[in-house]
């Protein structure tokens, strides 16, 4: 199949629920910092040797999440396509939660601010991080835009996901530099 | 409904040449196979894989796809000349294509093969929709009858030369949305050449404001 039509050469798009939309749109800013945020997933998984398989396992399972998450956002509730989507529930939350705490136990404690870095893995998952603190943002512009205060439960489930895998990308810098025997830096004051 | 693509196999039982150009073949269904009207199958014959609408119902006893004859194409050859009782593999099912319902009237624009997600539709009980079917000429107008029986408008428009008559619009799908379908919301279903739905979508943008599109390119 071709991989282009050319559907969105006048700075519109059409949505997965069927309306077409300028680009310029907060929904479009919001899936757009989510695909963003899963490449820069993608480039932390490609720092891992072969034999860091553990980590690699859950950060691919992370981003089939996003690519649900980034459908739910290119669908609007009320549409029947919704239908054909898997939705974030809490068992994906708990599995973000479960594994914060897994690595949490192998960690040293934390004793200050950490300078973003250190190991390339660590060093990319800093950056998701900040990625993934933006595309948040991203998403409550869009839904202060679209919905108020009022916005449908699918998508109040996709703002806890998205703020509890910030935690999760901070504690998995840390569990790489640890994994990779590579010195946490310390903010100087 | 959501349906999980799985590996299946088939048996080719039957082939029926539409027009010179275009060809049926009916392949016997896996039990545990489901799909939805409008989705499609990845047929994977000698190493090359290619998608298809399905043209049955889900509660057909086998499978139909529509394929069109290309010159010099591997699998269209292939399928065009494998004997009957050939096993052919497939994935599937895949694709959203599929209709929902709203309260905007159904705009259905197809060139070519890429009328088969709506015979499916058609014959799994979608009715009502105007359907705009671009085509070469009356030859290729093979599946008429399914749509005469469930359309509210059926306008195949025709590029051969010639003038327009009760049977067609002697023009392109664009040039009758363009000209003869009134200004309101619809919803848009756009199966076939990629061309045709960028042109398409951009006339909906500029005339018809507000409506849906749903989209699937075929070639």
């Amino acid at each position: 199949m071709k991989i282009y039509t050319g559907t969105g050469d006048r700075g519109k798009t059409s949505l997965f629920s069927g309306q077409r939309i300028s680009k310029s749109n907060e929904r479009i800013e919001a899936y757009g910092d989510m695909d963003e945020l899963n490449s820069i997933i993608g480039a932390l998984i490609a720092c891992f040797g072969p034999q860091r398989s553990e980590p690699v396992g859950e950060l691919q399972q992370i981003q089939s999440d996003l690519f649900a998450i980034s459908a739910i956002l290119a669908t609007t509730p009320d549409s029947p396509a919704m239908d054909n989507i898997a939705g974030i529930g809490q068992q994906h939350i708990q599995f973000l939660e479960e594994s914060i705490d897994r690595m949490e136990e192998a960690l040293p404690e934390l004793k200050g601010f950490i300078l973003p870095g250190g190991h390339p893995t660590a060093a990319w998952a800093h950056v998701a991080r900040t990625v993934c603190r933006r595309t948040e943002r991203r998403i409550v512009c869009f839904l202060d835009a679209s919905y108020k205060m009022q916005a449908p439960d699918l998508y109040q489930r996709v703002l806890i996901y998205i703020n509890r895998l910030s935690d999760y990308l901070f504690v998995i810098a840390r569990y790489c530099n640890h994994l990779y025997d590579a010195p946490e830096k310390l903010w100087q004051k | 409904m959501e349906t999980k693509a799985e590996n299946y196999a088939s048996e080719l039982i039957e082939r029926q040449w539409l027009s010179n150009k275009s060809f049926e073949i009916t392949l016997s269904k896996p039990t545990s196979f489901e799909y939805m009207p409008g989705q499609c199958i990845r047929l994977v014959h000698d190493a090359i894989e290619r998608d298809y609408s399905l043209v049955t119902t889900p509660t057909d006893p086998n499978l139909a796809l529509c394929i069109r004859n290309i010159e010099g194409g591997i699998l269209t050859s292939g399928l065009s000349n494998a004997p009957l009782g050939t096993r052919l593999n497939f994935n599937g099912p895949h694709g959203y294509f599929t209709f929902r319902p709203s309260a905007r009237p159904a705009v259905f624009v197809a060139t070519g093969t890429g009328s088969a997600p709506f015979v499916s539709m058609a014959r799994s009980g979608v009715t009502g929709f105007t359907l705009l079917h671009g085509v070469s000429s009356r030859a290729d107008m093979y599946y008429a009858s399914v749509f005469q029986s469930t359309a509210e408008n059926y306008i195949p428009c025709l590029s051969e030369t010639g003038k327009s008559s009760h049977e067609f619009f002697q023009g392109r799908v664009t040039d009758y949305l363009d000209k003869n379908l009134t200004a309101r919301r619809y919803d848009f279903y756009l199966c076939g050449r990629r061309e045709m739905i960028r042109d398409v979508t951009f006339l909906v943008d500029e005339r018809f404001a507000g409506s849906f599109i749903f989209t699937e390119v075929f070639y």
